[in-house]
């Protein structure tokens, strides 16, 4: 696999017929800009959109989508990734509606991408100031696990009523010794709101806080958009007797050999076999790459 | 050295190209027409059109078609083609008092004005399997050819006043629009989910919208368990009308309305529990059931759960699924509920692995524990600590390695 | 555009057959096409462009962005108009300060963002003000505690956006402090500011244009002096 190197799809003329730049109607989009400024006017709140059906199902990205065709223009290059890989199914699915819909460049290297749509990761390359990082969100409310309806949710944000989830967080620690969250770890936005990351894992929560990049969370089933502007306070909840942390792993990435990126299990055979390598496919490749060209030298 | 799997563009285009041959089937069996689909699959269709929020009968057979039949994915087609369509106006509120009945039916009166019109019904056939059709037969049943036409001609059908309007007259039933909550008659535009996000509580213009494209077999099985005690109202079907309706537009430069068409719909008027306060008769309440097609099975459900949704409007206790309008309107949608299951099979490679490190790390210690060695971290959790606040130096701490 | 045949224009929902008035070429003829100011040339990549740069401005408070040269209507700073046919649609009513409203911009919004015009302040959802207008921003809707979103917001025409600087800001979307120079604004302004980030998560949210030039301010922003 080749990483970098943008390239422009060519399928775009012949398949697009019929539908606006990137999808979406211009009134849909116009509505769409409308929630993303009050998005990220009031970081971590979650905007209530009319979103729209998109021609991939509910759950499978719309949400992102729905945020990446309003903000995407011809000349930005455009990343996909899932689970932290550009070569996943759903992440080239998306990618090519992008390419077939709005003709932009499209990019597996995370320096060299504009925009990134993600699902369930942050790149371990460090964002830059410029870039725009999408998420796809699947239930946008951190305490709907806690309490179902939205009707009491919204008051609970209105009142700054958290002390349920730290309840919570705290009944792991009684029973398991140990904050039982991994993913989709919640987090305080500028000291107000507590928002769902969507499902990334708590290892990625650290790059949030104080990002120089602008994210974009866009929930198409459940019809909310969210933002944190770059350089804004992000916190994940903890106790000072239980201090937030990350996973570690004992092994390494049996590709890059890297000791600090988040790795995938794999099993090898059917005799307790595993080896593990890094999530993000494009920060391996560089990896990879630098180490093999050091070696030569 | 493992090599990890890629190619997934490449899966991709082979499991489509898959599908299409699948789609297909048999190439030595002819190949069915969309206007087959249409015109033998109707019932399939109107599914197909009112879940899919899209009166069309051609391209609903065409997603029909190209969906291998699976009913929501070809409502799922609709509805994306439907969304990216420009919105002119909005009609005139349909008058079904003046539809051309196919078929009427109440359960409440033996006989009316109007009279009881059968129509195309499979309710009293025997569910018998016809073999003739089996042997490419065009008619199954016994001998209809002694029958005359089935089509009504126009001077059998009589004007079908509205059987709830009889007991409007004598004051025994609610009025249409009584306590119908945000819905006003005429002068403001009723709201519309597909433009704005749903806020609870919704009005009833809502909750019918909602319904009218909410899935079939949730709608069905939400009535049932109304029938079953689970919010029950005490339902009689005062009409079930099927026919077709003229839709009519209004543009503001006309200044008069213009019929655009006719479409084809099913409507069910439910007659339910009367009610009566000290200052107030009592009286029978209403449900409503309105969908595309010939719809009849979806029509009464939605009547049955509009009318367990006004379970608060009309002072009723609200304990029931049916009766809960969050409960209802959140997960009545088949493209929501069938998009978010489905997503399932997306991967979860990273969140599982967050959660296989952490099971791992207590498993450990839960070892560590009952052989005897003690492990200081895993016997603090007596002292709660700063509940309430999150700690603010958010210091990022990672954890110790495990051994 | 997408294939249409007859059927398709009538797409119609059951029951709640309510559209957004559509922008129909009938109702736009009300007004004379003579001397009216243009839109975009190009709705879709202009108005992306636009919004981006609008982005970028509430996510990062105190910069200044440029929209590019375009023509405006007397009266209208060009990324006043700009950002108002990028943001409006018939969906979004529109309060414009009196002494901003001349015929040619009114007939231009009416014209290329079918857009609602209101008469009070409270009930829109974009306003367009100088920076002397009557009245202070606690007249606009400020939202509620459950929906934050439902404010104003609104553009303020000012002098310039690059002036010597005179205010620091603080709050998301800034590394440490930013020093502005918004010049053309009355005393009033830092305290109807300090006001506004006061109510957070109620209070609207501000775009300063001269000529090309755009700063967003959002509520989160501390201004100090």
């Amino acid at each position: 696999m080749t990483s970098a190197a943008s390239n422009h799809n060519s399928d775009t003329e012949s398949d697009s017929n019929g539908y606006n730049f990137a999808y979406l109607d211009e009134q849909t989009k116009r509505m769409i800009r409308r929630c993303l400024l009050k998005a990220v006017a009031v970081p971590g709140y979650q905007v209530p959109f009319g979103g729209r059906e998109m021609p991939l199902p509910y759950g499978w990205g719309t949400g992102g989508m729905q945020v990446t065709a309003t903000i995407i223009g011809q000349d930005d290059v455009l990343k996909v990734i899932d689970q932290g890989a550009d070569d996943t199914t759903n992440a080239v699915s998306i990618r090519r509606f992008f390419a077939r819909t709005a003709g932009v460049a499209t990019t597996e290297s995370t320096l060299a991408a504009s925009v990134i749509q993600t699902r369930h990761r942050i790149p371990e390359t460090p964002l830059s100031h410029g870039q725009i990082l999408v998420y796809q969100v699947p239930i946008p409310e951190p305490l709907r696990f806690i309490e179902p309806r939205e009707t009491e949710t919204r008051k609970m944000h209105a009142l700054q009523e958290y002390g349920v989830m730290h309840v919570k967080l705290y009944e792991d620690i009684a029973r398991f010794g140990h904050i039982a969250t991994t993913y989709a770890y919640p987090v305080k936005v500028n000291g107000h709101y507590v928002m769902d990351p969507s499902p990334i894992p708590k290892f990625d929560n650290p790059k949030m806080h104080g990002s120089p990049a602008l994210q974009l969370f866009g929930a198409g089933r459940e019809k909310r958009i969210y933002a944190i502007p770059p350089f804004t306070r992000v916190e994940s909840l903890d106790f000072e007797d239980h201090p937030f942390e990350i996973q570690g792993w004992d092994q390494t990435c049996e590709f890059c050999g890297s000791d600090h990126s988040f790795l995938d299990e794999v099993v090898t055979d059917d005799e307790g076999g595993r080896i593990f390598i890094c999530s993000d496919t494009d920060y391996c490749n560089q990896r990879f790459e630098t180490g093999a060209r050091q070696e030569a030298v | 050295m493992y090599v990890a799997v890629k190619g997934g563009e490449k899966a991709i285009d082979q499991a489509h190209s898959w599908l299409d041959e699948t789609r297909r089937g048999d190439t030595s069996i002819p190949e069915l027409s969309v206007a087959q689909i249409r015109q033998q699959m109707g019932l399939a269709v109107d599914r197909v059109m009112a879940e899919g929020s899209l009166y069309d009968p051609e391209l609903a057979a065409l997603a029909l078609k190209q969906a291998s039949g699976d009913a929501i994915e070809a409502i799922f087609l609709l509805r994306a083609y439907r969304t990216t369509l420009p919105r002119f106006l909005a009609s005139l509120p349909m008058e079904t008092n003046t539809m051309a009945i196919q078929r009427r039916i109440s359960a409440a009166y033996k006989d009316l004005p109007g009279g009881q019109v059968l129509g195309p019904t499979y309710d009293y056939t025997h569910r018998l399997l016809d073999f003739t059709l089996l042997a490419n037969g065009e008619r199954g049943n016994s001998s209809p050819s002694t029958l005359p036409s089935t089509q009504p001609s126009d001077e059998t059908v009589e004007d079908c006043p509205r059987v709830l309007d009889f007991l409007n007259s004598e004051g025994l039933i609610e009025s249409p629009l009584a306590n119908s909550g945000d819905l006003q008659p005429d002068d403001s535009a009723p709201a519309d989910l597909t433009r704005q996000p749903l806020d609870y509580p919704a009005g009833r213009d809502l909750r019918l919208q909602a319904l009218a494209r909410g899935d079939e077999g949730f709608l069905l099985a939400l009535a049932y368990s109304t029938q079953r005690g689970y919010g029950r109202n005490h339902p009689f079907a005062g009409e079930i009308r099927q026919g077709e309706v003229a839709v009519e537009i209004a543009p503001e430069e006309l200044g008069f309305a213009v019929i655009v068409g006719d479409i084809q719909v099913s409507e069910c008027d439910m007659i339910n529990q009367f009610i009566g306060t000290a200052t107030e008769a009592p009286r029978f309440t209403r449900g409503y059931g309105l969908a595309f097609g010939n719809s009849e099975r979806k029509a009464l459900a939605m009547a049955l759960v509009d009318r367990a949704l006004r379970a608060r409007e009309l002072g009723e206790d609200v304990v029931s699924p049916a009766q809960d309008e969050e409960f209802v309107l959140a997960h009545c949608d088949n493209l929501d509920s069938s998009g978010f299951v489905s997503h399932l099979k997306l991967p979860h490679y990273v969140d599982f692995q967050s959660e296989l490190v952490l099971l791992r790390r207590l498993r450990k210690e839960f070892e560590q524990r009952t052989s005897g060695r003690q492990d200081p971290k895993a016997n603090t959790t007596s002292k709660p600590g700063n509940q309430d606040e999150p700690s603010m130096d958010n210091e990022q701490h990672r954890e110790v390695k495990q051994a | 555009m997408t294939a249409t045949n007859e059927t398709h224009l009538f797409a119609m929902q059951a029951l709640s057959t309510t559209f957004s008035p559509a922008l129909s070429p009938a109702t736009s003829t009300a007004f004379s096409l003579a001397g009216l100011c243009a839109g975009f040339d190009d709705p879709v990549h202009q108005s992306q462009q636009v919004f981006r740069r609008a982005l970028t401005a509430l996510s990062e408070p105190g910069t200044v962005q440029n929209v590019p040269e375009s023509p405006a209507p007397e009266g209208a700073h060009s990324a006043s108009y700009q950002l108002c046919l990028t943001l409006l649609d018939a969906e979004t009513p529109l309060w414009i300060a009196p002494a901003l409203r001349t015929d040619a911009l009114v007939s231009a919004l009416r014209f290329h963002c079918g857009c609602r015009l209101v008469d009070e302040p409270g009930q829109a959802e974009f306003a367009l003000i100088s920076p002397d207008f009557d009245g202070d921003l606690t007249h606009f809707a400020q939202g509620s505690h459950e929906y934050p979103d439902r404010s104003t917001t609104v553009i303020v025409q000012v002098e310039s956006l690059d002036a010597a600087s005179t205010w620091t800001l603080r709050g998301p979307g800034i590394d440490g402090i930013r020093k502005v120079g918004i010049a053309g604004l009355d005393p009033r302004w830092p305290g109807m500011l300090a006001d506004n980030c006061r109510q957070f998560p109620c209070g609207v949210d501000l775009m300063f244009t001269a000529g090309t030039a755009l700063m967003g301010l959002p509520r989160t922003t501390r201004v100090e002096i």
